[in-house]
């Protein structure tokens, strides 16, 4: 709760550019909570001709299926939604964990968890990411997984530097001294230490995990049953002549539009962020 | 001053000119003789390294830098950058102050040595090569450590290749920057010699910048002294740290630990507070401020031979003088001279101490100055006016005087706050609230508690310590400009003596009132004293600095120890 | 220095071994059958292999023996440069991607030297007028620039300057069923369809070295180093190149290299959006068709190329820092 407070307050620090983003992405998530309110023309299914431009019944136009694409981009939010904050959220508290683990007990567990690191770095995240979905299916769950593997390493190695940093600070000596047993030591003297810097690397993986997905499900590699942005925008390019047409004018224009708005919102939430933490160090 | 090779006029540095930023130096003018030395000294931050920087024209914007450089009657800076290159390195170097970032650390030290070499001398390659090593070695530094990095090297050896790298196109004027930083004492004690000895060699003139006194004391003919930008007060060395005339100064010397072989170290109380631009810069933390000092900028003057000083009321002030003063008693017929002829005089915010044996004449004395005993002879001067009674003792800002005798200098029967409010009950300061505020802020100050139920406690009911603690709590509420404390602390118990002793000491730094303090005591005078006056039967035998005194062998010293 | 290189390099070697493994392991983790799993999405084209193709695969999995004797004819096959046998394309994995490897190196490349250059002399007069309107404007676009995904970015040249504007092929690496009248002709027009990939995919990775030669050009201005260069007198010329450039240079060398699987991911994409005859293309496609062994080639290849990257990088900073040592 104190958390939120400081988080509420920190965000009045905001820029403009900053309360703008922060906007962006609660419409965003309104749009994707919501999705199944807001439209009333099913996701999946056509409801009206095939290429109707926008109008009145369907505000985006429908695709060449005729479903509509208001409906769409709204599920496709959801989508892009449920893939943020499931990768931020596990690959956050899952790499903290581990960073915090590495950097407090150091020895075999560190020189592990650092060689994976190490590895996982390596590898170019999206081949690895294409070859893990071609074998192990390409659900929304598997993604998510999938991504957040990759992802873990950066809030883990950051949190691993500051809690190695942390670690040597006297009032940790001290509490040591008096006792103190780990997760003590975790939730009074770590956590507020690496919270901020963890905010920092987990909103920008809430949003390399949206690209993420928006490029696999743009290759036809994603989830196919989710209408994401990048599905429609695959289905779109596909679409035979679809360059010679007027079609594009709301077939592509609406989820590329959609992808950059969040991105960019979500970078100049992150801009401001480290902003405010970086004056606080 | 036509000889001199370098000479600095009113020269201003301010940064973020164009946001109305801060001013790091402030109209500073000095000059420099060919082969001359000079010291600059001040806290961090005081704007040292800045004039240095300005001096060799690294600025870019938006930082400004107003005035002028003149190296021998050029003004450099009306140069162009390119003209200022010819000067810079091959006319005035400067050695920065040491750090792992000074010298590049992706090229050899042999590289950034002989690019200076490059640039400003026609030597032929080969040539250029064995000066390098010859430099190195001038610098006490092997050959092989020419084809290191940076970073394979000691904070020592870096240093001393800052110095070859300076020395390398023989420049006239040599600038070095906290030449001791990060060396051990040894490693620094070295490095002082190293300059030295570069200095009578090759003939340089030399600025030294540090914040340490020894450094400055050592290499430095002259010093001047810098504070928030500007020049506090400048002279030669020797005179400057024997008689300080800048607060700020004096301040400084205290704080040094190699200035005060014995005594305890006190730093300047306060910081430097963003002062408005008119004023003195140092008016947060000088003890004798008056309100003039708030708006009036004070310009540095000559106080002396060789002798400047920036200070609206002229330099230290003398707060108290005697002048010939003679006493004597009558005692059963016999007369006994108890002051012969004695002269005195305290400046303000300094401690003297006044020592003597027992019977010396040292009570009577101190009370002849705080006027509780007319003098047969002779005048005291407190701020210029006479003291005669109880005219300096019974106003705000004046003489205050606590006793020997703790159990009989407050009355036992008074509550503490009826003791320690009674001089202000009696010139009936303020209302009764500001009276008991007074009290409470007081007793603070003596580290007493200022709660309700003690000050109602009696004074009976208190020990020793305790009691002086009260007597020089109803000292301070008239804040004094000048604490006769006479043998306070011979009475109490040496844990109590020495809790006291620190407690006077602190309120004398804080507030920054003068001291004059009766001892017999020499362990404790060396303690505590700027200033030392030695009194034997009656007349005052030896005064000055306490290593000076205490080294002098004459018969009333020697009585003392 | 020797012993150093020989543990970074046996390093390197052990995290190949990791990948190799899991590289191994991965369809033999797969849930159910691999060959009945449907990659079912609608309006693509739908394989279904024969019960001989299927036996062939079996076999070259060596699903029948036990776990260990895989491994090691998997390791030995490797050492043998074997990488499998694509069913579907009826031709030696290695083969099918030497056929297409030279269009995805080929852009790679010419993205890679376009991007740095770039991002460098556009970092570095951003930092020379650091809060400058220069600089800010370059900041902002660029902080833009480089969070919008490849495929977008490609998209929109697509549009604009192939299908709107007609200026560069919609599609493909070189005309079809042309015959060129020289060489020179074949050139051009390689290079013609090789535009718009290379400049989105160049577009995509400015952003990160314009920001990374900005970062490191205005540290090492601010550095002491720097002030002493400038205290000496030196020339202006000799104070950038030799004590500017050459600091600030350190970590945007070996992000060249590092970001090569960065680069190639970004190829993919690109290769996709212009349906550019290059390994990624290959990629997407033998997942389509779900040819595992052409996947799996390619992917063992890639990491292979980014493994050696990573180590010339290492080597490359050795020389240059002589801090590190």
């Amino acid at each position: 709760m104190k958390y939120v407070k400081q988080g509420m307050k920190n965000i009045k620090g905001f820029t403009l550019m900053g309360k703008t983003g922060m906007a962006v992405v609660c419409v965003v998530l309104f749009l994707g909570i919501f999705s199944d309110r807001l439209s009333v023309h099913p996701y999946n299914l056509p409801s009206g001709s095939a290429f109707e431009a926008p109008g009145p019944v369907h505000w985006l136009g429908t695709d060449d299926l005729g479903i509509d694409l208001w409906a769409q981009i709204c599920f496709g939010a959801r989508v892009s939604m449920i893939i943020g904050f499931g990768t931020a959220l596990l690959a956050g508290i899952g790499g903290s964990l581990i960073g915090i683990c590495s950097g407090y007990f150091g020895g075999l567990i560190d020189k592990i968890v650092m060689r994976v690191t190490d590895i996982i770095i390596v590898l170019p995240d999206l081949p690895t990411m294409i070859v893990l979905g071609a074998f192990f299916g390409p659900g929304i769950r598997n993604i998510i997984i999938v991504l957040a593997l990759f992802s873990w390493t950066v809030p883990a190695r950051i949190v691993r530097s500051k809690i190695l940093s942390v670690k040597e600070e006297k009032y940790v000596v001290a509490a040591k001294n008096y006792g103190a047993k780990f997760w003590h030591l975790t939730i009074r003297h770590f956590l507020p230490n690496i919270l901020p810097v963890v905010m920092v690397s987990v909103i920008r993986l809430f949003s390399k995990a949206i690209v993420a997905e928006a490029g696999l499900a743009f290759l036809g590699l994603g989830d196919p049953t989710s209408k994401s942005w990048g599905l429609i925008l695959n289905h779109a390019v596909n679409f035979r002549g679809i360059y010679f047409t007027d079609y594009w004018k709301w077939w592509i224009v609406g989820p590329s539009a959609a992808i950059m708005l969040l991105v960019t919102a979500i970078a100049f939430i992150c801009r401001d962020v480290e902003k405010i933490v970086n004056s606080k160090i | 001053m036509e000889h001199s090779i370098i000479r600095v006029e009113n020269l201003s540095v301010c940064y973020h000119a164009d946001k109305r930023g801060s001013r790091a130096v402030n109209n500073v003018s000095f000059c420099l003789d060919r082969g001359g030395s000079l010291g600059i000294i001040g806290e961090s931050g005081s704007g040292k390294t800045s004039l240095a920087m300005a001096m060799m024209g690294l600025f870019k914007k938006p930082t400004r830098v107003d005035g002028q450089v003149y190296y021998e009657n050029t003004d450099l800076n009306r140069l162009s950058e390119r003209e200022r290159n010819l000067y810079r390195w091959a006319k005035m170097a400067i050695v920065f102050q040491n750090s792992l970032d000074v010298l590049n650390p992706v090229l050899t030290v042999d590289e950034q040595i002989l690019e200076c070499l490059r640039r400003h001398t026609p030597l032929p390659p080969r040539e250029a090569d064995k000066k390098v090593l010859r430099l190195l070695k001038l610098v006490g530094l092997e050959a092989k450590w020419s084809q290191y990095y940076p970073h394979q090297l000691s904070g020592g050896m870096r240093q001393r290749v800052l110095i070859a790298m300076a020395l390398s196109c023989d420049p006239e004027v040599l600038i070095v920057d906290e030449p001791t930083t990060a060396l051990d004492a040894a490693a620094k004690d070295e490095m002082i010699k190293l300059l030295a000895r570069l200095h009578k060699e090759k003939k340089f003139a030399l600025i030294v910048i540090s914040h340490e006194m020894q450094v400055i004391t050592r290499l430095a003919g002259r010093v001047m002294v810098m504070y928030g930008g500007y020049m506090a007060e400048a002279g030669l060395t020797k005179d400057v740290l024997k008689n300080p005339m800048h607060t700020y100064t004096r301040g400084l010397i205290h704080a040094s630990p190699s200035a005060n072989p014995y005594r305890d170290l006190w730093g300047i109380p306060g910081e430097e507070a963003g002062n408005s631009s008119e004023g003195c810069p140092f008016y947060n933390r000088c003890n004798q401020k008056v309100s003039d000092c708030k708006t009036k900028l004070p310009r540095l003057a000559y106080v002396g031979i060789e002798r400047r000083v920036a200070c609206n009321r002229g330099g230290i002030v003398t707060l108290l003088t005697g002048e010939n003063i003679y006493k004597s008693f009558s005692f059963r017929g016999k007369t006994v001279k108890v002051c012969d002829n004695c002269r005195m005089a305290i400046r303000s915010g300094e401690i003297v101490v006044l020592i003597g044996a027992s019977g010396s004449g040292k009570t009577t004395l101190a009370s002849i100055l705080a006027g509780t005993l007319a003098a047969d002879r002779g005048e005291v001067l407190f701020e210029g006016e006479k003291v005669k009674g109880n005219r300096a003792a019974c106003r705000k800002n004046g003489i205050q005087m606590v006793f020997q005798d703790p159990f009989t200098a407050v009355n036992e029967h008074l509550t503490v706050r009826q003791a320690v409010a009674e001089p202000l009950d009696i010139l009936k300061q303020g209302t009764k609230e500001d009276r008991i505020q007074q009290v409470k802020q007081a007793l603070k100050d003596v580290q007493l508690p200022g709660d309700d139920g003690f000050i109602s406690r009696k004074c009976h009911s208190l020990s020793g310590g305790q009691r002086q603690r009260v007597a020089l709590a109803r000292s301070l509420v008239m804040e004094p400009k000048l604490l006769i404390a006479d043998e306070i602390s011979s009475m109490l118990d040496p844990s109590t003596q020495a809790n006291i002793l620190r407690l006077l000491k602190g309120l004398q730094n804080a507030k920054g009132f003068a001291m004059l303090y009766i001892t017999h005591d020499l362990a404790l005078a060396r303690k505590i004293a700027d200033r030392v006056y030695v009194m034997q039967q009656g007349s005052l035998i030896e005064h000055g600095s306490v290593p000076d005194v205490l080294s002098k062998q004459g018969d009333g010293v020697a009585a003392l120890h | 220095m020797r012993k150093r290189m020989l543990a970074k390099i046996s390093e390197y070697l052990m995290t190949l071994l990791v990948i190799i493994t899991l590289n191994f392991f991965i369809p033999r983790l797969m849930p159910g059958d691999p060959f009945t799993f449907l990659s079912s999405d609608e309006g693509q084209v739908t394989v279904t292999y024969s019960e001989e193709q299927i036996a062939k695969y079996k076999a070259y999995y060596g699903l029948d023996k036990p776990i260990l004797v895989q491994y090691t004819s998997y390791i030995s096959n490797l050492l043998r440069g074997n990488i499998g046998y694509s069913i579907y394309y009826n031709d030696h994995v290695s083969t099918i991607i030497g056929k297409r490897i030279r269009w995805t190196i080929s852009i790679v490349i010419a993205a890679i030297v376009i991007s740095s250059l770039t991002g460098i002399v556009l970092g570095s007069l951003s930092a020379w007028n650091r809060n400058g309107v220069l600089d800010k404007g370059l900041y902002t676009l660029m902080m833009t620039l480089s969070e919008i995904p490849a495929f977008l970015i490609g998209i929109g040249f697509l549009f604009i300057l192939a299908a709107k504007l007609g200026w560069f092929p919609l599609a493909g690496g070189m005309k079809s069923f042309a015959n060129y009248s020289s060489f020179a002709d074949r050139i051009m027009d390689i290079l013609h369809h090789a535009f718009l990939p290379v400049l989105t995919l160049s577009v995509v990775r400015l952003g990160e070295f314009y920001l990374l030669a900005r970062n490191s050009m205005i540290s090492v201005l601010t550095k002491d180093y720097m002030r002493t260069a400038r205290a000496k007198g030196l020339g202006k010329m000799r104070i950038i190149f030799r004590h500017g450039l050459k600091n600030a240079m350190l970590p945007i060398v070996t992000r060249v290299f590092l970001s090569l699987g960065a680069l190639f991911g970004g190829a993919i994409l690109v290769e996709n959006v212009f349906h550019y005859p290059g390994v990624g293309r290959l990629m997407r496609e033998a997942v389509m068709v779900r040819d595992y062994v052409l996947v799996q080639g390619i992917f063992l290849l890639v990491a292979i190329t980014v493994l050696t990257m990573n180590l010339i990088a290492d080597i490359i900073y050795r020389r240059l820092d002589p801090r590190v040592s």
